[in-house]
């Protein structure tokens, strides 16, 4: 069973740990949400488990696969996908270029193929874009084909974005702030997709997501990270009753008092 | 039924291998036909200094293809396609005279050779970007030309005699020698052509210009970053290896001094004007390059004569330079995808001519 399990992982840049022994385990077939304030470790976390960083301490597997050590390139090949926060596309080319190119560790031919084309790579590479459009119609992208991507609206490169890891036909997709400066259709657009994905194509999915709103109807499973450290865990339900999770949160424990006297002027001034 | 094979407009296409034809009506592939032909007949109607030239710019045309794969395609600095030619150069002259191999088989040789080095001095590029690799390509031309100069085997960089070639019973001599290289030539432009086109259109094509574009996405595309910059090494420097074969037996024998760094950055300017990254460009380039080079002797001779400059003063060795330095500046700054934007622009106009889209 591919699962996901990240194990005591600690991260650090000289002397600050962007992760400390941070442990979670995502089921398959779930969609696991990983939430928490700005500089959390999210995207760290995200970043360890797709091989842009390594652990400094700690593991993280994937099924009988450790990724502790794996190159992205790697990593993909095992089956994890991923979205980036701030859009990773390639600009310069069209939509369907975009996810011809994702599917490349599936396209079984050599530079010899390629230089003579006609034979194996042109079939093999008309198969692939078969694959490719059945993506595009999944993510509803048609009239976008043969768009440039540069060119597109923002909320329509991110689910090109999303498309695009897609096509690498992963067992588990990690989304980091799909979401992010969408109104609420494109939302509302955006996580029917996600439901779909794990539905219809059975991907595990694990998601960066701001509005608590979408994690918390969405998620099987909610982590949540606060200064490196995972200070909850598990269904929506508990995680929002949570204590830690609202003063990480509010910045204020809910069984203290809140103030009542009103600031003096000059106390107001200071903030 | 499409209304006209003619044109592009009213064609559907109905499967996807269709839909990666290069050239797609019949207008184009009349045009292809007609350029073939047209370029077959050249050498009887224009006299024998332009057919030189011409030769050369097709010469420069297969280095420049290969200097756009690692340069232009994959966004890796090379400051070393001339040190990549004579490689193929030396290389095919060896195989000339000391195993006695004809041309068609010396040719490959240096190509492979080219491309065995190239892949070698690519080896930086897994560590270096930009102008840092850059550096480490130039090293390499100052090494190679230093290794020549020093090397008796390769006549320490001076004249390496090639034996003239004959080809379907016609042998090369002084008189025919232009017109022979350049049925030469022209075939193996053509297939040059041909293969980067098909390496574009694949997986090998795609990921190079991924890692050009965005190296971190696409390593999570599942593509190797450093495996792809090694593969553009070695097709762009086997591109170079062919055109050091070639121009090798062009010029009758290889001096270090044909592939120095002046070379190296001329093929640059080449690349450049042309338009990095893109195939009509990689034949335009050269094109403009040695038009201009040409242009200026002629603007010099008329000068000369009309004495505007005392006698005894050649202007060309100014003008050259000149020119040379401000086309690639004004193509910078006014034009920075080079003359094959014009040529996109005006097929995008006759495609669909004479309808609006």
């Amino acid at each position: 069973m591919p699962q996901l399990h990240v194990d005591n992982v600690t991260l650090s840049f000289g002397g600050l740990n962007a992760l400390s022994t941070v442990s979670l385990t995502v089921p398959e077939g779930e969609v696991v949400s990983i939430i928490g304030p700005n500089g959390a470790g999210k995207t760290s976390l995200l970043n360890c488990i797709s091989g842009f960083y390594h652990p400094t301490r700690g593991r993280i597997t994937f099924g009988e696969h450790d990724l502790s050590k794996a190159a992205p390139n790697v990593v993909t090949r095992y089956g994890i996908a991923r979205a980036f926060q701030n859009l990773e596309l390639f600009r310069g080319m069209t939509v369907v270029e975009n996810l011809l190119l994702a599917r490349h560790t599936h396209l079984n031919y050599n530079l010899l193929d390629s230089i003579l084309y006609y034979g194996k790579a042109s079939r093999v590479e008309a198969e692939n874009r078969h694959y490719v459009e059945q993506i595009i119609d999944f993510m509803e992208l048609e009239e976008y084909r043969h768009h440039h991507v540069g060119t597109l609206a923002y909320g329509v490169q991110k689910r090109v974005e999303v498309a695009r890891a897609l096509t690498l036909q992963p067992k588990l997709l990690l989304l980091d702030e799909p979401m992010a400066g969408m109104n609420v259709e494109e939302k509302e657009d955006m996580v029917r997709f996600i439901l779909d994905i794990q539905r219809e194509r059975g991907v595990t999915v694990v998601l960066i997501e701001h509005d608590l709103g979408v994690v918390m109807d969405i998620s099987d499973r909610v982590y949540v990270l606060d200064f490196g450290q995972l200070i909850a865990g598990g269904t929506p339900e508990d995680v929002s009753a949570d204590p830690r999770v609202i003063e990480a949160y509010t910045g204020v424990a809910e069984h203290e008092p809140l103030p009542q006297a009103s600031p003096s002027p000059a106390q107001a001034v200071a903030r | 039924m499409p209304a006209s094979r003619f044109t592009q407009t009213g064609n559907y296409r109905v499967r996807y291998q269709q839909d990666q034809t290069i050239f797609a009506t019949y207008a184009e592939q009349l045009s292809l036909v007609v350029l073939l032909l047209a370029l077959l007949l050249l050498p009887l109607l224009i006299s024998k200094t332009l057919l030189r030239d011409v030769n050369m710019i097709m010469i420069y045309a297969v280095a420049v293809i290969g200097l756009n794969v690692t340069t232009g395609y994959t966004g890796l600095i090379n400051i070393g396609q001339a040190a990549f030619m004579a490689v193929g150069a030396y290389a095919t002259a060896l195989a000339a005279t000391k195993l006695n191999l004809p041309f068609f088989l010396a040719i490959p040789l240096g190509g492979l050779a080219g491309a065995v080095v190239g892949t070698f001095v690519g080896l930086p590029s897994l560590r270096l970007k930009y102008l840092y690799l850059a550096v480490a390509t130039l090293a390499f031309q100052i090494i190679f030309e230093w290794t020549v100069g020093h090397s008796p085997l390769l006549a320490q960089g001076g004249a390496i005699i090639l034996p003239p070639v004959e080809v379907f019973g016609i042998k090369a001599t002084f008189l025919n020698h232009n017109k022979v290289w350049y049925y030469i030539i022209l075939p193996v432009l053509v297939v040059m052509g041909l293969l980067w086109r098909n390496i574009l259109r694949s997986k090998h094509g795609r990921s190079f210009i991924a890692v050009r574009d965005n190296d971190r996405a696409a390593a999570a595309m599942g593509i190797n970053p450093g495996v792809t910059k090694l593969t553009a090494f070695l097709v762009g420097s086997f591109f170079a290896g062919i055109a050091g074969g070639l121009f090798a037996y062009f010029q009758k024998a290889v001096v270090i001094e044909d592939y120095g760094l002046h070379t190296s950055v001329q093929l640059l300017a080449m690349a450049i004007v042309g338009g990095l990254g893109s195939v009509p460009g990689s034949f335009l380039g050269p094109l403009f390059i040695v038009a201009l080079d040409r242009g200026m002797g002629g603007l010099s001779n008329f000068m000369s004569e009309r004495q505007i400059f005392p006698p005894g003063v050649d202007a060309a060795t100014a003008l050259r330079p000149l020119a040379f330095g401000l086309s690639i500046m004004l193509f910078l700054i006014y034009e920075p995808r080079g003359l094959a934007n014009w040529w996109r622009l005006s097929r995008m106009y006759f495609k669909k001519w004479p309808y609006k889209f």
